[in-house]
């Protein structure tokens, strides 16, 4: 057995016996398919909510005919007493709908009339209620200016210059792929979270339990020391990395995302091609994880460098949920970004040029090697082994 | 056989090793004998090929440690003074993992290990994982280590440092059963009696220097005085600037 091989399995061994590396080497690829599931359900609930909208109102009986207008598009009315401001500001109601007593004698006389519509904007839970409630407003507002015309004799096209046709080009796959962009994003926070136990343990431990030097001093090469530690540290990587996204998926096909609206399936091919893309991540979160590691003197020293290096490779992921990027081949040689982009790509079912297959491993394994050459490089170092 | 040829090393302008040189002859005990901060763990880490000497060179049976590192180290034994375990592995697992490293096959090093935990008195924690080892028992582990490959030189730091009485009779057994062997063993330690009882040849090292060279009793003669605790300090003491 070579050097290399004889330090994976002993790193592997140890890795398992280690309460902590397994432990966070699991409990986020199992505890991820369970956000999934409850970010999704919370979207179909706040869906099937406003089917079904309760709204305060003040002085329903100045406007029986828009209440009754509401009431056919799904809304339940409660009477609201009280300052309707105060009701409001200590948040006893979300909003509330307030009609004048010369609401209907306006309307007779073909006169604007007003509904005062009392809300907290800083708050984020009523902002789809109060949106909701305006264009029912609004709505009812059209259909009366219309009935008004056709009585006047003129065409209710008069008051529509433009109107708007909505016409989508992407697929319904597409879609919920962009509103699922949170699953990419799990998987590489997997390879980077379920591999940091052994990587920091087979480097700063080594210096923090004083087995360093007794190690070095055996006729082995450093990059076959480093190598071996680096491959362990990857396998425990690639178990988080591969369970949550077969968790993630399987989640996803219990979950009613047609409630959204969306079409979603993926099949069995699609998640090995995923994996696939996405694997060359893990070797890549070791590497990084193994050299700061090295520069550290005990685990928990370690631990407060690693924390920044998770939001490396959620850029990317985070960029283009807010700015949608136009794919370049290039693009695909960007170590993370082409990870990302071939991971939704595969996940929306669009096609990848072959070239990114290659691409996108090559450039990140690329970069796993100078990481890897340099640890080699500081295993030797004198203060790195004597301190 | 090892041989030091006027090493030096220094740590950022300050000189830990100067123009030290000894030999440790095969099948004899040297003892590397110096108060605290003498240098004599860096003159041990450039001879097991850790640090690299600014001047000078160190042979292991006549092989170049700078120039064929991992040769070298093939031959030699060595154990350090920080005795630090895997807390998580066994005794056997720690003897089988150098044992491996050293290229030995796995039926070899388990033949090896049972050896080994016979000739220690191991048998009790032999399969125990070596967290909350004590201090004897840590150190039994790491002379495991370094004897698995049956090494034809061994390097001991201050292998009896915080040792009870009985371990630190089982190390001198060991140390005595090398020499039998034929072995080179070379052994420091900061303690006079240790070093008198077991070496047949003693270097004393103060301030990174060899003030002195030879058996007890020519270290005796050297500093004109009986007692070799005596003839210790007085030689230490010559190069300690006053």
């Amino acid at each position: 057995m070579r050097p290399f091989a004889v330090v994976l399995v002993k790193e592997c061994l140890d890795g398992v016996r280690d309460r902590r590396a397994v432990l966070s080497a699991l409990i986020f690829p199992v505890l991820a398919p369970f956000l999934v599931y409850f970010l999704i359900h919370t979207m179909i609930e706040l869906r099937s909510q406003d089917k079904d909208m309760l709204v305060a109102v003040q002085g329903a009986d100045n406007a029986p005919h828009l209440m009754a207008w509401m009431a056919e598009k799904g809304v339940e009315f409660s009477v609201a007493t009280g300052d309707p401001k105060t009701l409001v500001s200590n948040q006893s109601e979300e909003l509330v709908l307030v009609i004048p007593d010369n609401f209907a004698a306006r309307i007779a006389e073909a006169k604007t009339s007003y509904v005062e519509l009392v809300s907290d904007s800083s708050r984020n839970d009523s902002r789809i209620t109060v949106a909701r409630v305006r264009s029912l407003v609004r709505g009812y507002n059209s259909e009366l200016a219309s009935l008004r015309l056709i009585v006047r004799g003129v065409s209710p096209e008069v008051m529509s210059v433009i109107s708007i046709v909505d016409s989508e080009v992407a697929s319904q796959q597409e879609i919920a792929t962009s509103v699922l962009s949170f699953i990419p994003i799990y998987i590489v926070l997997a390879a980077f979270i379920s591999g940091m136990g052994i990587a920091v343990d087979s480097t700063a431990g080594e210096r923090e339990r004083k087995t360093f030097e007794a190690l070095l001093i055996n006729p082995v090469s450093r990059l076959q020391i480093v190598l071996g530690k680096w491959v362990a540290a990857t396998l425990f990587a690639v178990l988080g990395m591969s369970l949550t996204l077969v968790l993630c998926m399987l989640v996803m096909s219990y979950v009613q995302i047609e409630e959204l609206g969306l079409r979603f399936h993926v099949s069995a091919l699609q998640v090995i091609a995923m994996l696939l893309a996405t694997l060359p991540l893990a070797f890549l979160a070791t590497s990084m994880q193994m050299l700061v590691g090295i520069f550290a003197k005990s685990f928990k020293d370690a631990q407060s460098y690693i924390g920044f290096l998770v939001l490396l490779p959620m850029l990317p992921g985070l960029y283009t949920m807010f700015n949608p990027i136009k794919t370049e081949t290039w693009m695909y040689a960007v170590p993370m970004l082409g990870q990302h982009l071939l991971l939704t790509d595969v996940m929306g079912g669009v096609a990848v040029p072959v070239v990114g297959y290659f691409l996108s491993p090559m450039a990140v394994l690329l970069l796993c090697f100078v990481f890897s050459a340099i640890t080699a490089r500081l295993f030797k170092r004198e203060s790195i082994i004597f301190s | 056989m090892i041989e030091v040829k006027q090493v030096s090393k220094q740590f950022g302008g300050v000189s830990a090793v100067k123009d030290v040189s000894f030999l440790a002859p095969a099948g004899q005990v040297t003892g590397l004998l110096g108060p605290n901060g003498a240098g004599k763990s860096t003159t041990l880490r450039m001879l097991y090929g850790l640090l690299v000497p600014d001047t000078g060179q160190v042979f292991i049976d006549e092989i170049n440690v700078a120039e064929n590192t991992r040769l070298a180290q093939s031959r030699l034994g060595v154990m350090t003074d920080n005795h630090g375990l895997y807390a998580r592995l066994t005794a056997r697992e720690h003897i089988h993992y150098f044992g491996r490293l050293h290229g030995m096959e796995s039926e070899q090093v388990e033949a090896r290990a049972s050896e080994l935990i016979t000739l220690l008195g191991m048998g009790p924690i032999a399969d125990r994982r070596t967290h909350g080892f004590s201090q004897g028992e840590r150190t039994k582990v790491c002379m495991a280590q370094c004897l698995v490959h049956s090494p034809g030189n061994v390097v001991l730091d201050e292998p009896t440092n915080g040792l009870d009485v009985m371990t630190t009779r089982i190390v001198r057994e060991v140390v005595q059963e090398l020499r039998v062997m034929g072995i080179t063993v070379l052994f420091s330690s900061h303690l006079m009696h240790e070093v008198a009882r077991l070496c047949d040849n003693i270097v004393i090292v103060s301030m990174g220097e060899v003030v002195a060279e030879g058996t007890t009793e020519m270290i005796k003669l050297l500093a004109q005085e009986d007692d070799l605790e005596d003839a210790f300090v007085k030689l230490v003491e010559q190069v300690i600037p006053l």
